[in-house]
């Protein structure tokens, strides 16, 4: 008896990782609560688990026999890493279909925790290529294009440091707009840029929070109104307060030094 | 030849943003060609029918539906294709410029550019949602079967 209970624990923490990397890292709502419930009911035949989740905590329930157990996990730091998401989907998908045990299971997804994302040195590369191209898709010249680079790279660099630093969203945002800003005015004052509404288009698009607004959309469709809701809020929260970071510069730009 | 060039751009920004939302090494080309189908489809209605919202609402559909197919084909979620496919599409200019109309005090246009971004918004979200919603009714054709 001792010995099931411990597997049906096993089992049970297991599927709890699974869906903490995923929920951690940007899938969305169903995906999460589909992979901890297939996990659960692959192994000793359960026949009722269930599970809710929302982007802030993860509650779940399995029934064995004459035993309920239940777990509640609160996510609290989130990043966006989508290639944990696809790998841990690909682990439930090849858990289920073979005969792993839960020990095994736990250390692969523990591996798939600890992955490393893309180097710094590449996400300022590609950073800067994806703030320059947009802004070359609203029409800029070549000088403004570098700009755009330099500006888009060096935003990248510092979001990296506020992250580790544990700032709020809320704050991240307002500093990244601001800073992206005044880089902005640096390049237009010197006399390298010319635009300075695309060099700051371009380089704010890369604070733009495409996670959220995709997760909102297809959370509300899954009937996932709650996760559908507190995501889009915070689409609109990052949205303004980006605006609020960029508005308040360029206002004492326009105010103290007489603006262009 | 216009629409080979936004191609390419369309293509390589979005495969920037990839690596940003740090997508698998061997989905990331894919996300790319995604991207540039979606704002190739908004640029050629934009100009046809002379709408920036029903291009963009064209454009979610079909990175909503490639992002899909090529998830059910490559067996990958769908948000790692159609996350950064809906980049550019996303009305960033649009926005910026309401808020600089709103700062430099200019209401009115600052209140039609706001809207519009909003209509923008929404037909992103339109577009996403019934590409999702096809999808799911060929999901349980298939089960019934």
């Amino acid at each position: 008896m001792d010995a099931t209970k411990k597997e049906l624990k096993g089992l049970l923490v297991m599927a709890l990782i699974a869906g903490r990397i995923m929920l951690r890292n940007g899938a969305e709502t169903y995906r999460v609560e589909d992979t901890i419930l297939r996990l659960c009911k692959s192994r000793m035949n359960i026949k009722y688990a269930e599970a809710f989740v929302t982007p802030t905590g993860i509650f779940m329930t399995v029934e064995y026999r004459d035993e309920v157990l239940s777990y509640t996990y609160r996510i609290k730091s989130r990043n966006i890493d989508l290639n944990k998401v696809t790998l841990v989907n690909e682990f439930s998908r090849n858990f289920v279909n073979s005969d792993m045990t839960t020990e095994e299971g736990s250390s692969i997804l523990k591996e798939i925790e600890k992955k490393k994302t893309y180097s710094l040195p590449v996400q300022l590369f590609f950073g800067g290529i994806s703030g320059s191209f947009f802004a070359l898709l609203s029409g800029v010249r070549f000088l403004d294009l570098v700009c755009t680079f330099i500006s888009s790279l060096s935003l990248i660099g510092v979001l990296y440091y506020l992250n580790k630093s544990k700032f709020s969203f809320f704050l991240k945002n307002i500093l990244g707009g601001m800073i992206a800003t005044i880089l902005s005015i640096f390049f237009v004052e010197v006399g390298i840029g010319h635009d300075l509404n695309k060099i700051i288009i371009g380089t704010i698009i890369l604070l733009v929070p495409g996670v959220a607004i995709t997760n909102a959309i297809r959370d509300s469709i899954t009937e996932d109104f709650l996760s559908g809701l507190s995501r889009g809020i915070e689409a609109l929260i990052i949205a303004l307060s980006i605006a609020f970071g960029v508005g308040i510069t360029l206002r004492i730009y326009f105010q103290a030094l007489g603006g262009m | 030849m216009y629409f080979i060039k936004q191609f390419l751009i369309a293509f390589i920004g979005t495969i920037g943003f990839s690596i940003l939302f740090n997508i698998p090494k061997d989905s990331v080309v894919k996300s790319g060609i995604i991207g540039a189908l979606g704002w190739i489809t908004y640029v050629f209605f934009n100009d046809v029918l002379s709408s920036s919202v029903a291009g963009v609402f064209l454009g979610a559909i079909v990175v909503g539906l490639s992002g899909e197919l090529f998830a059910r084909f490559f067996r990958k979620p769908a948000t790692v294709f159609i996350i950064p496919g809906i980049i550019p599409l996303v009305p960033g200019s649009k926005s910026y410029y309401s808020m600089l109309a709103f700062i430099e005090q200019r209401y009115t246009e600052a209140a039609n550019l706001a809207s519009e971004t909003m209509f923008i918004a929404l037909s992103i979200a339109s577009g996403i949602i019934i590409a999702a919603s096809v999808n799911k009714i060929f999901k349980k054709k298939k089960i019934i079967k």
